[in-house]
């Protein structure tokens, strides 16, 4: 019956598995030249958001949204009268991370959001009818609902793609293909792990020791949300970059929320039923 | 000091407008008094059941406007039905569209069968009417309205949002503002058509102990959030909040109800309309000004990192 009805309802099969892809984005490396935000804009035809001048560093992107899928930021640290040793420029290209576990899809009602065959989320265009559940339930503020009026796909809810397109046809992404620095790396995600695990140690032997991994599976960042898709080796605390210590999934305390919901629903009926039951 | 990247927000500024306070407000309402109706029609005196059933139409009119705001409110609004495209009760969202979808019909079907038995509705649709199953639309229209009275709450703490998100007590809340206002709906209508004094005496029990309940899940809510309800508590929303959602909306209805436990007639039926009125407008005050201090909230960077270091 199942079988009639797919035939019926036109039900593709989904395409065979294949490795989990994803990014490795390596901020030691970058150089904060961009390329990788207007690769990205030019493949995925994102309109320009601008030129407005945001005062923090060389910063002007400002944040990821519906039409800017890669965000390099500028982190000045400098002490006051510190000898030049202590003065460093952090750079970071930051992106969609591709959570295991994502709130954005798991929020999604239509199934507009789904999971690709190489293990990446992905907004299907022709399905999002822009509810925009998704935006405030990614704990790294990253999906966006494009302007209901504006020019750019309107109302619906976008992100990076993992270019699925270019996936599709074994091809890199824009941002790692355009990337001078192999900054951002492209590849099977268990090997990126082992990749930044040898870089690490690498780097944690040059000296650099606050350098540290975010979003591999034994990190504490992956406790709710899964080891990231798109993952990072970082060389301050997580927070410098704005990326939260242990980012949310929301499901995880969906159930006593419903239960406490639940739990005023009933008293009110009982206290009803008493009420009205005390007929003199 | 800032201790993340300068003092941008870690999560997104929620796109949602004043469609979906209006929805939670008036679904709640609906919900709220269909329950309440059929709390009276199934333990209440003949005068109980006479007097609430007009929560039939009370939910009823409040559900007309619900579908067209929640579509209203939507990206692509002309996609409203790819919310029924799949069954995904794990999305509060999703939950929700099936929950309006289910009782909106029963909702309407009662209210008829209601107007059918008092002469109201006459001919081919009046006996149509009286075909419903009263009982039966009763206790599935109260599962569903628990249901729709309850999830919005946990629809909103279902994000990384940090005034919504904080405390566990967010679904509580709207479903006890959803069955105070409800409740406060029938009353009202009761009150305005002469109910006796026994039946007003009984709504206003049950009034108050909604807004008594409502007032412990707020003060568990405001405890639980600490510093997160901030935008909530001071500046742009204080005065709804404070003077709107707990004011009016609990604490005045709540001792009007007191004064009027030992009232009669018109006194009484003064008493109830003015303590309706107030807790209708407080849960309306309450909806939105959680859900707009939610969108101050989503730019606190200090929140976001306190609510995801527990």
């Amino acid at each position: 019956m199942i079988d009639t009805y797919k035939r019926l309802m036109n039900v593709e099969p989904p395409p065979p598995a294949k490795k989990p892809r994803g990014f490795f984005t390596d901020t030691s490396l970058c150089i904060g030249c961009k390329a990788c935000e207007v690769a990205c804009k030019q493949w995925n035809r994102l309109p320009a958001d601008g030129f407005a001048m945001t005062g923090n560093s060389y910063d002007n992107t400002g944040s990821l949204g519906a039409t800017t899928w890669r965000h390099v930021q500028f982190i000045e640290q400098a002490k006051a009268n510190s000898s030049r040793q202590d003065q460093r420029w952090l750079m970071m290209s930051d992106v969609c991370k591709h959570c295991a576990n994502a709130a954005c899809l798991e929020a999604c009602p239509t199934g507009a959001l789904i999971r690709t065959e190489y293990d990446t989320v992905y907004v299907q265009q022709d399905i999002c009818n822009g509810c925009g559940f998704c935006v405030p339930a990614c704990p790294f503020g990253v999906i966006d609902r494009a302007p209901k009026h504006g020019q750019f796909e309107p109302g619906t809810a976008h992100k990076c793609t993992l270019c699925y397109d270019r996936l599709k046809d074994d091809m890199t992404p824009a941002c790692a293909k355009s990337c001078p620095t192999a900054s951002i790396q492209f590849g099977d995600v268990e090997e990126l792990q082992q990749r930044a695990r040898r870089r690490l140690a690498e780097l944690k032997a040059r000296g650099e020791t606050k350098a540290e991994l975010y979003g591999m599976p034994e990190g504490k960042e992956a406790a709710e949300v899964g080891p990231l898709h798109a993952f990072f080796l970082l060389l301050d605390r997580p927070q410098t970059y704005n990326l939260p210590e242990l980012p949310r999934l929301p499901r995880k305390t969906m159930a006593q929320r419903y239960g406490w919901s639940a739990a005023v629903g009933v008293g009110f009926a009982l206290v009803g039923a008493l009420v009205f039951g005390r007929r003199r | 000091m800032s201790r993340g990247y300068y003092d941008y927000p870690v999560v997104r500024r929620p796109v949602w407008t004043w469609e979906v306070p209006a929805y939670f407000w008036l679904g709640g309402m609906a919900a709220g008094a269909y329950i309440t109706a059929s709390l009276a029609q199934t333990f209440g005196s003949p005068d109980d059941r006479r007097a609430a059933a007009g929560g039939y139409y009370v939910a009823a009119a409040a559900l007309v406007p619900c579908a067209p705001l929640l579509i209203a409110d939507l990206g692509r609004p002309d996609r409203f039905h790819h919310m029924l495209r799949i069954f995904k009760p794990l999305s509060p969202m999703n939950l929700g569209a099936w929950t309006l979808t289910g009782f909106t019909p029963i909702a309407f079907a009662r209210a008829a069968s209601h107007a059918a038995a008092t002469g109201l509705l006459r001919g081919p649709l009046g006996a149509l009417s009286r075909l419903v199953p009263t009982r039966l639309a009763e206790l599935a229209g109260c599962v569903l309205g628990l249901m729709l009275a309850g999830y919005s709450g946990v629809l909103l703490a279902a994000t990384n949002i940090p005034l919504w998100a904080k405390s566990k007590l967010l679904g509580g809340l709207f479903m006890a503002s959803a069955l105070a206002s409800g409740s406060a709906a029938v009353t009202l209508q009761a009150a305005r058509r002469g109910a006796p004094d026994a039946t007003l005496h009984r709504l206003a029990m049950l009034e108050s102990a909604a807004s008594a309940g409502e007032i412990a899940v707020l003060a568990g809510y405001l405890m639980q959030s600490g510093r997160t309800a901030r935008p909530l508590t001071r500046g742009r929303f204080a005065t709804p909040f404070w003077m709107g959602a707990v004011g009016a909306g609990a604490v005045v209805p709540f001792l009007l109800h007191r004064l009027a436990a030992r009232r009669r007639g018109r006194a009484l039926q003064s008493l109830s309309t003015v303590a309706g009125l107030c807790t209708i407008a407080g849960s309306l005050a309450l909806r939105w000004s959680i859900f707009e201090a939610g969108k101050i909230s989503s730019e606190d960077q200090g929140a976001s990192f306190e609510l995801s270091s527990d």
